[in-house]
């Protein structure tokens, strides 16, 4: 258990000024030494570096808690999006994912000038160490916050996905005979067979905006009593089977996007592992260019080598015959 | 169900290391926090109190961008917070107040391993003072955290100055009465700094007659002295410390080295102990020299570099957590067993590679890779734990490797077994004259090592003729003769002490053929080195402890004055894994092998 002598240390300040006081010893104590000490703290270079990256810190701060703020109602409205749309509309959803995503972008992208710049001016190894670090944190510290962004995603994609799943275990909604007066939505509708074809994101939404102002013209347009039981019942059921087929469409457009976020996700582990890969590999290649160049070196010295002996050989024959030939010429000169 | 979980010294120094960390505020992990950036600044002890328990790793998470020595040049930074983790020493001392005069940093935040005094606490108020940085100094705190934890049930005093608190310096004959002073008090410190760590107040029991008598009455003085000023008393401390241990007191017991100086030069047969005696581990981190083998090295080329390794065998390893007590061939078998199942994991990871080449148009095929998908994302996060653990197979085959390569060389198992025949006073089937004359048997360390061990454990001294002919045959055998006139003064002197404690009764059952076929299969053949078994046994130091220990449960403590070793603290954890809610944690003054205190012994046998 640690003990807190902070107030004994300003406890010694202050014995130590009175002391210097009354020993007339004047060390910057007493009145000139906070003078002294404001004066001197603001030549001090305050750091063009660390001030940016509070900056940056700040900047990451906001979006973090601009997330959390709305995280709530991006996740909790999901549960009930069929009876009224919620406090927050996909477009909402949307459109807080774009922002998101800009701002992302730029934070990174400062982190990033920060990193470049911050090793240019200075020149001792221990504060280019420290900045590093400090940059390093920072982009964790992004990271982090990026994480709560896709996490809001990916349970809200995951929504989509199961809701999907429990969808299919519905029977399926049977066809029915179309009323006249709804035959226009609904030759528009693809037919209720191909479920299961990705339709494209326009279609449901088209058809939902136009399904929208006719349910809306409907409620006003015509009084109750003018319908019939059985016109009520089937434009009702009706009703249920296009909400129904507008729902799977746009189910299966978000399970695409689902898998689409998944991929991409796995996708961006991967570069990164081949990122990494590609660094050694180039550097194994350079290793092996440097080798084949050394073998070829190698192979013609060696070949030299032969060569030069091969010369000397030729010497030493030579200058044997030679030999030989004199002796049998002094040999014969002498006889 | 709070007192037992607390007595971890591991964990609660760490705690309070992150705590001091985080500007001694207490440290929450908020996944979402700022980064807030600061400079570590130690010198050697804060170095070797911190190194054990917190990995580089670590203390980047805490946000510590950079960690200097004190008293190594260091550059102005400005706008960082620097913490410091020193020792109140002279030196220290000065060097912070040059660097307040230097303004090198923002704001300090300055912790004293152990208690500062007033005086010198005046000194860096002069200093700070003098370059107008007195606001700059944010916090000091006295840390009380003068010891090393080793393990979660592991202490050492200290690693820097051990020389001072040695045996030797300890038990020598000439040593004066100031100095033996200046000993004990380093010792008190430390152990108070343990149990104010602790935030408890033990109860104290020792041998008489001892250093660890001087020990047991300047701790209880200076206890009672912290707990008579209520007020300021360190022991009624804030949140944890308060009311817990006060029907539970811990029992410390302080034990010295000389009721039993065969341990320590015991060979030994489990994992943890054998890698402190036989590869150069302290702190726990083991430094390996790797031989490149005997490859065929063509004539004339450069002869091969060894490359020395070092490996941290942490808390962390799980391997190392699970295995550290194990004899030895319990340990090769476990490292297969590992490798197996990490090759399997890896097939596993590999196989779901040809599933990504499923693409189907139907349904079932869109779940199924929809599932697949979910799997792969599962084995590509598993990854990193795949590789972690494949570091860490690989770091013990190494370390068994070179701890096997040892065993073979020098024939450790026979010695083994030779000695717990001898301490457990079973008759012995081969003469100690013929091991000592073999020469293929072990160097000349283990040979006097082994006489050393039979010396201390007959009842009855050898006669002089079979002594003359021990002597020479170690001297032929290379050995320096120098430890055993130490060893005959400390039997001489002990004599009038009860006899030397009888070491309980042991069976070593080798397992000879039927280990070898066992063991073909797997990694490390150890052909020819038997599979011996250990019987549990239960050494003089946990035999005193169990003597004290009551039926309660207290958490015991048992601090060896004059030097422990491994081979005691795996006793005593064996001991205590049998019996159920009893804690005890192992401290000394200092940790050597058998190398280093048959150093000591030499350097007592010379004057």
């Amino acid at each position: 258990m640690a003990v807190d002598i902070t107030l004994l240390f300003r406890a010694s300040v202050k014995t130590v000024k009175t002391r210097n006081k009354a020993l007339g010893v004047a060390l910057g104590g007493g009145v000139d030494g906070s003078r002294d000490e404001l004066f001197r703290r603001s030549p001090r270079p305050k750091g063009d570096f660390s001030s940016r990256a509070r900056e940056v810190i700040s900047h990451i701060g906001k979006l973090r808690d601009f997330l959390l703020e709305h995280r709530k109602d991006y996740i909790n409205a999901y549960s009930n999006t069929m009876s009224e749309y919620g406090r927050m509309t996909d477009t909402e959803r949307d459109q807080i994912d774009q922002d998101a995503q800009i701002f992302m972008r730029t934070c990174s992208e400062a982190i990033q000038q920060l990193r470049t710049e911050a090793h240019k001016e200075i020149h001792s190894q221990q504060v280019k160490e420290h900045r590093t670090a400090v940059l390093d944190f920072i982009e964790d510290y992004l990271k982090r916050v990026c994480k709560l962004y896709s996490e809001q995603r990916a349970i809200r994609v995951k929504r989509v996905v199961d809701k999907k799943r429990l969808s299919k275990l519905e029977p399926e909604p049977n066809t029915k005979t179309r009323e006249s007066t709804s035959s226009e939505k609904v030759s528009q509708s693809p037919s209720k067979d191909s479920e299961e074809n990705p339709a494209t994101e326009e279609h449901p939404e088209k058809i939902l905006a136009e399904t929208q102002p006719e349910l809306g013209t409907w409620g006003d347009g015509k009084g109750e009593d003018e319908l019939s039981p059985e016109e009520i019942q089937m434009f009702e059921q009706e009703n249920q089977r296009l909400i129904g087929e507008m729902n799977s469409l746009f189910d299966e457009v978000r399970q695409i996007e689902g898998r689409v976020v998944e991929i991409s996700r796995l996708q961006e582990i991967f570069t990164e592992k081949v990122l990494q890969q590609e660094a050694e590999i180039d550097s194994i290649h350079q290793l092996v260019v440097g080798a084949t160049e050394n073998i070829k070196e190698g192979n013609e010295d060696i070949r030299e080598a032969i060569k030069n002996n091969a010369g000397f050989r030729v010497w030493i024959l030579f200058f044997l015959v030679m030999c030989s030939f004199s002796l049998l010429f002094l040999d014969w000169y002498d006889s | 169900l709070l007192g037992f979980k607390s007595v971890n010294s591991c964990s609660k120094k760490q705690v309070a290391l992150k705590r001091m960390l985080n500007f001694n505020v207490p440290h929450i992990k908020n996944s979402t926090g700022e980064p807030v950036w600061k400079v570590l600044i130690y010198d050697r002890f804060g170095q070797d109190i911190i190194s054990p328990l917190l990995s580089v790793k670590e203390l980047r998470d805490m946000g510590i961008t950079l960690h200097l020595l004190l008293h190594s040049d260091r550059d102005p930074i400005p706008d960082v917070p620097a913490v410091y983790f020193v020792m109140p020493t002279e030196e220290n001392i000065d060097r912070m107040c040059q660097d307040l005069r230097n303004q090198l940093y923002e704001s300090y935040y300055l912790n004293f391993i152990s208690a500062i005094s007033r005086s010198k606490l005046e000194d860096i108020a002069n200093a700070a003072l003098a370059a107008s940085a007195v606001t700059q100094v944010a916090k000091v705190f006295d840390q009380y955290l003068n010891f090393i934890t080793l393990e979660d049930d592991m202490f050492v005093l200290c690693n820097q100055n051990k020389e001072l608190v040695s045996y030797r310096a300890i038990n020598r004959p000439d040593i004066t009465d100031t100095e033996m002073e200046t000993v004990m008090d380093t010792i008190v410190d430390s152990l108070f700094c343990f149990f104010v760590t602790l935030g408890a107040v033990p109860i104290i029991r020792c041998s008489r007659g001892t250093a660890a008598e001087m020990v047991a009455v300047k701790l209880d003085k200076k206890l009672r002295e912290n707990l008579r000023d209520a007020r300021n008393s360190l022991f009624t401390g804030d949140t944890l410390g308060a009311g817990q241990f006060s029907f539970q007191r811990p029992l410390l017991v302080l034990v010295d080295r000389n009721i039993d100086l065969a341990t320590p030069l015991h060979h030994t047969w489990t994992y943890q102990a054998l890698v402190h005696d036989v590869l150069d581990f302290h702190l726990n981190r083991v430094n390996l020299e790797e031989s490149s083998g005997v490859e065929n090295s063509p004539a004339g080329a450069r002869p091969k570099r060894k490359n020395k390794k070092s490996y941290d065998l942490t808390p962390v390893d799980k391997f190392w957590q699970k295995h550290k007590g194990s004899p030895f061939p319990e340990v090769a078998e476990s490292v297969q067993q590992e490798l197996e199942s990490y090759r399997a994991q890896e097939d596993e990871v590999k196989r779901l590679k040809s599933i990504m080449g499923l693409e189907g148009e139907d349904e079932g095929a869109i779940s199924m890779l929809s599932d697949n998908t979910a799997k792969l994302t599962s084995a590509v996060s598993s990854l990193p734990e795949l590789l972690e653990k494949k570091r860490l197979i690989d770091l013990h085959t190494n370390v068994a490797t070179a701890v096997l390569e040892h065993i073979k060389a020098r024939k450790l198992d026979v010695y083994f077994e030779y000695e717990e025949k001898i301490m457990s006073k079973t008759t012995l089937d081969k003469s100690l004259l013929d091991i000592i004359s073999d020469p293929d048997a072990g160097t000349p360390e283990d040979k006097m090592r082994l006489f050393l061990i039979y010396y201390i454990s007959t009842q009855q001294a050898p006669s002089e003729a079979d002594l003359e002919q021990y002597k020479k045959a170690l001297t032929d055998a290379g050995c320096n003769l120098n430890p055993l006139q130490y060893i005959k003064q400390w039997k001489a002197f002990t004599k009038m002490a009860s006899a030397p404690a009888s070491y309980g009764s042991t069976t070593t059952k080798p397992m000879g053929l039927l280990s070898r076929v066992m063991n073909t299969g797997s990694q490390f053949v150890m052909e020819g080195v038997k599979n011996l078994v250990l019987k549990q046994q239960n050494l003089p130091v946990t035999r005193i402890l169990d003597n004290l220990m009551e039926m309660k449960s207290n958490p015991a403590i048992v601090f060896v004055v004059g030097g422990g070793n491994y081979i005691e603290y795996q006793n005593l954890v064996d001991y205590i894994k049998g019996k159920q809610g009893k804690h005890i944690l192992y401290g000394c003054s200092e940790l050597f092998n058998a190398t280093q205190f048959i150093k000591q012994l030499s350097q007592l046998g010379q004057k």
